[in-house]
């Protein structure tokens, strides 16, 4: 399994880079959550629980 | 604060929802048909129109773009308006976007049955329909930012962003992979050839299924799962890892489709790492769904959209478990080219696609409607009925798959293949045939319930086209906050830009040094254009579909290159617009059938395959010996062939129809000599023309040359 992704007659810096990137970008996605903010992670998730619908009125057509 | 009056417009909701169940029992009782034809071939009528190589198609297309396509704008156009608290932007943009897609979706069902195809698969519509839809895609899109912009929530609920994410990726993905130069109404060649063409068409169909099955679905998880369970998610914050890992990660594993083939090695190699690492972003969605159901699991025993919704969260995460095990090489090897990518495919779009969106209009219907459930009993039964046949479907594929694929490979002692006829393994599996369709049929027949039950549902209440709400309109924002993610969940451009940023770096990587590095597709020096006989018998070979059942790329095995001959090289494809390697082996691959039968033989296997193959599940193709080959668009074709790169002279093109005229009563000759009586200008004579040609140059080199000697 690991020949498949150490042997590449001298491609590798390709696999390398792209997983650098992609560690990077997820090192500091994950800094930036750890420091989010309880109160509006909280208020994000009560978004779709209040859809602003009113009672039924007379334009049921 | 002072609220205001609006109306969220149900009426356009309701439209998709109806779409979305007609459609999909079209495309489940094609698909049901297909699975019959593959058991008993004479379910193909011996008609031109109902093969399964021209309706496999109409399948494919119809359960994603017509059933699950409906399904996410029936589920985006709800979430939508009461996550932004806004109408849609425009009622007649809603309009133009409904009626738009359901003429896209008539029209393709139309012209695939009549062969008119590309042959990319998920994709196969001609170029008129791709231009149908890119125009459709930005009315979509328009309506849906129109409506983000004038919304009344400050910032974008994680569902928003799934939309976001497929709403610009699908459109590079349909641009990039439909870049084609048409010679006609119908008819068109894929700029790209060979290993690049096979590249960008995995890249979209890979990320077809990401950004069209998966993302959109997820953000309808994030929005619809909370409502069924009346609990917000497990982890806001999850959430964003889980968006922005899966977009960034999914694109790049689109080679993992071409695993063994003249791909260039680094790619292959990209595809499978990435695909690994798909794993944590996928799991993060279906933990962050799952886990939203804590201290609700007892609701799952009474609400069947609750059910459905758990079904098809494990079925998501099953899939995405086992999409990177195929990936590794070791699993492909023996895995790919068999029914274990269908039933993988199918463990995700019965599972995810189709119980969540039967979850969806089980839901919704009743409340738009503003009623209950007419039968929450039978939506039960249908529950139950839909998850044997998922059972049904899948498990007997698996089976077929092990056993077809090791039959591939097995070798007597002796070291001679122990099946060397590609026959004898397709009867083996033919019991695990009737039992998928078995499955299949329960599958539909449990939609079918639903519709009986969403229509008495419908009866009993009324639509509530324009339902009633309000809200505060947005005021400026006095207070700069924070937190990055914080300010970017208000900023839709901006979200959209960083979302195609992250899209686009994986397939620019992958793509760009194919395209651009020639050492990367090494050329052969014998490797010559077809004829113009040829190129008219390959677009036949397209036209039939022959591609959904047939591979062109002969893997490096001993296994294959015994049971079909030299393995395949990246240099044999380089005039081949499109690419035709395929990706299923109902049949053996053809790469190496040029020379290795008589012409003879052509004709009786098209004529009837079990005169050549007792037993063949192939259909017949008789049409091909009574209809007159079209040779009035040769010059065009070849002429187009030109200006995609393909070195043919003046004097080639010139003398088009008088070459293909001689290379065709040549093959008249032969088969008039034995016996038969057939005219040099019937299609099946072209065909014959391009089988015969089939992997036949790399022998007239004694070595092969690549640029770098």
């Amino acid at each position: 399994m690991f020949k498949q992704i150490t042997d590449l007659s001298g491609n590798e810096w390709y696999l390398i880079a792209s997983l650098w990137i992609f560690l990077l970008f997820f090192i500091t996605v994950g800094i930036r959550l750890f420091r989010m903010r309880k109160d509006d992670a909280d208020y994000m998730k009560g978004i779709p629980m209040d859809d602003a619908a009113q009672p039924e009125d007379d334009s049921v057509n | 604060m002072q609220l205001t009056k609006f109306n969220y417009d149900n009426k356009i909701v309701r439209n998709f929802a109806v779409a979305t169940i007609v459609w999909g029992i079209v495309g489940m009782s094609v698909g049901l048909l297909v699975a019959m034809q593959l058991v008993w071939p004479f379910m193909n009528f011996d008609l031109q129109y109902t093969t399964f190589g021209r309706i496999r198609p109409v399948h494919t297309n119809a359960v994603i773009f017509a059933f699950v396509g409906n399904g996410i704008f029936m589920g985006a156009y709800y979430s939508l308006q009461r996550l932004l608290k806004a109408r849609m932007y425009s009622d007649f943009l809603s309009g133009v976007h409904f009626w738009g897609w359901q003429l896209i979706i008539v029209a393709t069902a139309i012209t695939l049955p009549l062969g008119l195809t590309t042959s990319h698969e998920y994709a196969e519509m001609e170029w008129p329909i791709d231009v149908a839809i890119t125009i459709i895609w930005v009315v979509f899109g328009i309506n849906m930012f129109g409506t983000i912009i004038k919304r009344r929530e400050r910032h974008m609920y994680v569902a928003i962003w799934f939309y976001i994410a497929t709403f610009v990726t699908v459109a590079v993905l349909h641009i990039v992979n439909s870049v084609q130069l048409p010679i006609s109404m119908w008819k068109s060649y894929y700029l790209y050839a060979g290993v690049q063409d096979a590249l960008v068409q995995w890249w979209y169909g890979h990320n077809a299924v990401a950004f069209f099955l998966t993302t959109p679905y997820l953000g309808m998880m994030y929005y619809f799962l909370p409502k069924m369970a009346n609990r917000p998610i497990y982890s806001y914050k999850l959430s964003i890892l889980h968006f922005w890992s899966l977009i960034f990660i999914y694109i790049w594993a689109g080679p993992h489709h071409l695993l063994y083939t003249a791909l260039p090695e680094w790619v292959q190699s990209l595809g499978v790492a990435f695909s690994i690492m798909l794993i944590a972003p996928s799991w993060g969605g279906m933990i962050n769904g799952l886990l939203t159901l804590r201290g609700a699991w007892d609701k799952v025993r009474t609400e069947p959209t609750l059910k459905f919704m758990v079904v098809a969260l494990t079925a998501y995460g099953m899939a995405t478990f086992e999409g990177p095990m195929l990936s590794l090489k070791k699993v492909n090897a023996i895995a790919h080219f068999t029914d274990w990518i269908v039933a993988h495919v199918h463990v995700g779009a019965l599972g995810w696609n189709g119980f969540m969106t039967f979850a969806i209009l089980y839901w919704l219907i009743p409340r738009i409607y503003k009623t209950e459930l007419y039968s929450k009993k039978l939506a039960s039964t249908h529950f139950w009925i839909g998850t044997l046949g998922i059972l049904f479907y899948a498990i007997p594929m698996y089976w077929a798959a092990v056993v077809q694929g090791l039959m591939w490979k097995e070798f007597t002692p002796e070291g001679v293949l122990k099946y060397p006829n590609f026959l004898a393994t397709t009867l083996q599996i033919i019991p695990m045939h009737m039992l998928r369709a078995i499955g299949g049929a329960l599958y539909l027949s449990g939609a079918l319930m639903m519709t009986y039950n969403l229509v008495k549902t419908m009866k009993k209440g009324r639509l509530l086209a324009n339902e009633p709400a309000e809200a505060p309109e947005l005021t400026p924002v006095v207070v700069n906050e924070r937190a990055p993610h914080r300010r970017l969940e208000r900023k839709p451009i901006l979200f959209l830009v960083l979302a195609l940023i992250a899209i686009l770096i994986g397939g620019i990587v992958q793509m760009m040094p194919t395209f651009m590095i020639s050492s990367n597709v090494p050329t052969i020096a014998s490797v010559q254009p077809y004829t113009a006989l040829e190129i008219q018998g390959r677009d036949l070979y397209i036209r039939e579909g022959c591609v959904n059942c047939h591979t062109q790329t002969v893997r490096p095995f001993r296994s294959e290159t015994v049971r079909y001959g030299e393995y395949s090289k990246a240099g044999e494809f380089v005039y081949d617009h499109p690419f035709l390697w395929g990706s299923k082996r109902t049949g053996p691959d053809l790469h190496r059938i040029g020379k290795k039968y008589p012409n003879k033989w052509h004709f009786d296997h098209m004529l009837d395959p079990t005169i050549t193959s007792p037993g063949s599940i192939m259909p017949a193709y008789p049409w091909l010996i009574e209809q007159t080959l079209d040779a009035s668009t040769t010059k065009a074709k070849l002429n187009a062939m030109r200006i995609l790169g393909v070195p043919y002279t003046d004097e080639d093109i010139h003398h088009a129809d008088a070459n293909l005229l001689e290379q065709a009563e040549g093959i008249a000759a032969d088969l008039n000599g034995q016996g038969l009586n057939v005219r040099a200008d019937k299609e099946i004579v072209a065909l014959i023309a391009y089988l015969q040609r089939l992997g036949t140059d790399i022998n007239n080199a004694p070595e092969a040359k690549t640029v770098n000697d």
